[in-house]
């Protein structure tokens, strides 16, 4: 095996997925979903509602496990996986933005931020000088010791943003991230991820807007639980 | 593919556990509760009140008795009283004058003192009415009086032959006070049936004798000479050897007075204080057992609360895994919140206890005690009620699946 051969193992891939959830009839979320995320990569997940991109993403994150099929994370195949090391690899490898934030209330953005390694076992004084570089990098330097609700709804996603990326994890992993944004503050967010991405960051992002996932260099389409179309392999074909 | 699973297998070997550092679980609980600071200090206040009132009672048990016991001490155990009863012939009241001496010939007797109640009251001055006694009683008494019961003077000196037969008084602590008198060294001067006696020396209370504390004592060769009465003991105190209190008690009625033993009481001052030492022991299992009430109702409404927090913060806890904790962080977050609470609850309970303690045994006169077992146990309790009323609503809120705890609310 060669180092080019490493570098080029995927940071993310999910091999003939199925996800049913129990029920009179079940329901199939995901129908045999194959995909394959390389590092550096920014991919839009759109479709219907229903269609299955919060039920693949939360697979991909190791929230939930696939009924059948495999996930692979750094090349590590998860879906077998306990609990413990499932939970080992949400802290070291993933990055998780969701559409309602889940910040903590009365918990200041430097330390909702220094949260992201709360489960790394890094000391306090190191969280935190961590989480002041991330609250620079998506551009809240000057807003360290606020609280989420002396925030704006772009500013408390950007703090979740940096909260996703203080662990530099293998992959980021957003649902519908400005979903509950005006247009100016989901501008913003994307063009955050954008630049993420540009220094090296692998990014999932779910999204409603057909324009922004256009403007996305990858784009994949959900329908009834299975991929209808992606965009790098209309490209390859 | 092959290539992929096979680094997969090795990478796997590397992964490196989550790990949620101890100074960090007591963090992460802490701050849980700083969140909701009036309901963590209301549901640690039933806490509080239950540890409170058991370190009070316990608190307060122990100073009294310790109170109680050195009273006892005080007095000793081996002392007793013989007096005049009531037995079947109704009894006249006396006992024969030379009782005493024939209770000092019993072995283990080790001294006796009788004292002799007067008719004769005594008054401050020729110019108050005869009424005007101030409960006070003459009495006269032996020399050894104040060795059989281990009394002391706090003004002036004890009897001697001369002071004893001559128109001089000393006054039990209780006399003295009503009459002002604290000074001796300037010869006041009292009124015993219209004869004026001469203060020499006032006594400390005698712990068990509180008769005597309110008597003015004069000698009984001054009683004789003075008031010519007949010295018929009103009371004999008897010192015995310690170990043959119960025997020298069952012949003392027999030696004392041969003709009518029934009419003899011979008891036992000590036992008194011991009665009420078991009297305040049943007080305290009771208020014992109110704390014990209070503290289980502490442990449900702490329970409660953690069970409404786990509820409410559903989305807190799917982020938590969603950041890498494990079910363990998860259920250690939850634990450590409920202990912190209890322990807050613990140690506001133990300061409340021996405030209480303290401010009541001061105000009784008593010194303070708080019983290590007390504080020990109190905090204990509060820790062990922290920990089951924690367990049920941290084992829930682990058990809760990422994906369901991160659906909005
Ligand atoms: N826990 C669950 N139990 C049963 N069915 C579920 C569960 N979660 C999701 N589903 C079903 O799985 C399907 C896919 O849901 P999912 O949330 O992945 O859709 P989505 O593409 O994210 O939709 P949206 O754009 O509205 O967020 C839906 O039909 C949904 O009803
Ligand atoms: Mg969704």
């Amino acid at each position: 095996m060669t180092a080019g051969s490493a570098s080029l193992r995927p940071a993310l891939e999910l091999v003939e997925v199925v996800k049913e959830y129990a029920g009179n009839p079940p329901v199939r979320a995901l129908d045999d979903v194959s995909l394959r995320v390389s590092r550096g990569e920014l991919v839009a997940i759109v479709g219907p509602s229903g269609s299955g991109k919060s039920t693949m993403l939360n697979v991909m994150g190791t929230l939930d496990l696939p009924t059948s099929g495999s996930v692979l994370i750094d090349g590590r195949e998860v879906s077998k996986f306990s609990d413990r090391r499932l939970s080992a690899v949400r802290s070291h490898s993933i990055g998780f933005v969701f559409q309602s934030f889940f910040l903590l209330d009365g918990v200041s953005a430097l330390d909702n931020v220094a949260n992201g390694l709360l489960y790394s076992g890094v000391r306090e004084h190191v969280r935190r000088a961590r989480a002041a570089a991330a609250l620079e990098t998506v551009g809240l330097q000057h807003r360290l010791g606020h609280v989420p609700s002396q925030l704006s709804g772009g500013e408390r996603q950007r703090v979740a943003i940096a909260r996703a990326i203080v662990n530099e994890p293998s992959i980021i992993l957003a649902d519908e991230p400005t979903g509950n944004l005006d247009t100016a503050s989901s501008e913003t967010v994307m063009s955050l991820l954008r630049e993420l991405n540009t220094s090296g960051s692998t990014i999932v992002v779910i999204t409603h807007d057909r324009e922004v996932a256009a403007s996305l260099p990858r784009q994949v389409a959900f329908r009834d639980g299975r991929i209808e179309s992606d965009s790098a392999l209309a490209e390859a074909r | 593919m092959n290539t992929g699973a096979n680094e997969g297998a090795s990478g796997s070997a590397r992964l490196t556990p989550s790990r949620l550092r101890p100074s960090d679980v007591v963090r992460v609980g802490g701050s849980g509760l700083r969140s909701r600071k009036t309901r963590t200090a209301l549901s640690a206040l039933g806490i509080m009140i239950g540890i409170a009132a058991m370190v009070g009672v316990l608190g307060l048990s122990e100073s009294s008795q310790a109170d109680l016991r050195k009273q006892i001490e005080a007095l000793g155990t081996n002392l007793l009283t013989v007096a005049p009863g009531t037995g079947f012939g109704g009894g006249d009241g006396v006992l024969p004058e030379e009782a005493a001496a024939k209770i000092s010939r019993i072995g283990p007797v080790e001294v006796t003192a009788d004292v002799v109640t007067l008719q004769e009251q005594p008054l401050r001055n020729d110019l108050v009415n005869q009424n005007e006694t101030n409960g006070l009683t003459a009495v006269a008494t032996d020399l050894d009086l104040l060795d059989t019961l281990n009394g002391s003077m706090s003004a002036g000196d004890w009897f001697n032959d001369a002071t004893a037969s001559t128109s001089n008084v000393i006054l039990g602590s209780v006399a003295a006070e009503r009459h002002g008198i604290t000074d001796v060294s300037d010869g006041v001067q009292l009124l015993i049936g219209e004869k004026w006696f001469t203060v020499i020396g006032v006594l400390e209370p005698f712990p068990l004798a509180a008769d005597l504390d309110r008597s003015v004592l004069i000698g009984k060769a001054a009683a004789e000479s003075v008031f010519d009465v007949e010295l018929n003991p009103s009371i004999v105190y008897v010192r015995t050897h310690p170990d043959f209190v119960d025997d020298v008690r069952a012949v003392l009625p027999a030696t004392a007075d041969p003709a009518s033993p029934e009419e003899v009481d011979a008891s036992r001052p000590s036992e008194l204080l011991e009665t009420q030492d078991a009297i305040e022991d049943s007080f305290t299992n009771l208020f014992l057992g109110l704390g014990a009430v209070s503290l289980l109702v502490g442990g449900v409404g702490i329970a409660n609360v953690m069970v409404i927090a786990v509820i409410e913060r559903r989305n807190e806890i799917g982020l938590r895994r969603a950041l890498g904790a494990t079910r363990a962080h998860i259920r250690r977050q939850f634990l450590t919140e409920a202990l912190l609470l209890s322990t807050l609850g613990g140690v506001g309970g133990i300061g409340l206890g021996i405030t209480v303690t303290w401010a009541y045994a001061r105000a009784q006169g008593w010194d303070v005690v708080v019983p290590t077992l007390a504080v020990v146990g109190g905090m204990a309790a509060a820790l062990l009620i922290g920990a089951v009323a924690g367990l049920y609503p941290a084992m829930r809120a682990a058990r809760l699946a990422p994906t369901e705890a991160l659906r909005a609310a």
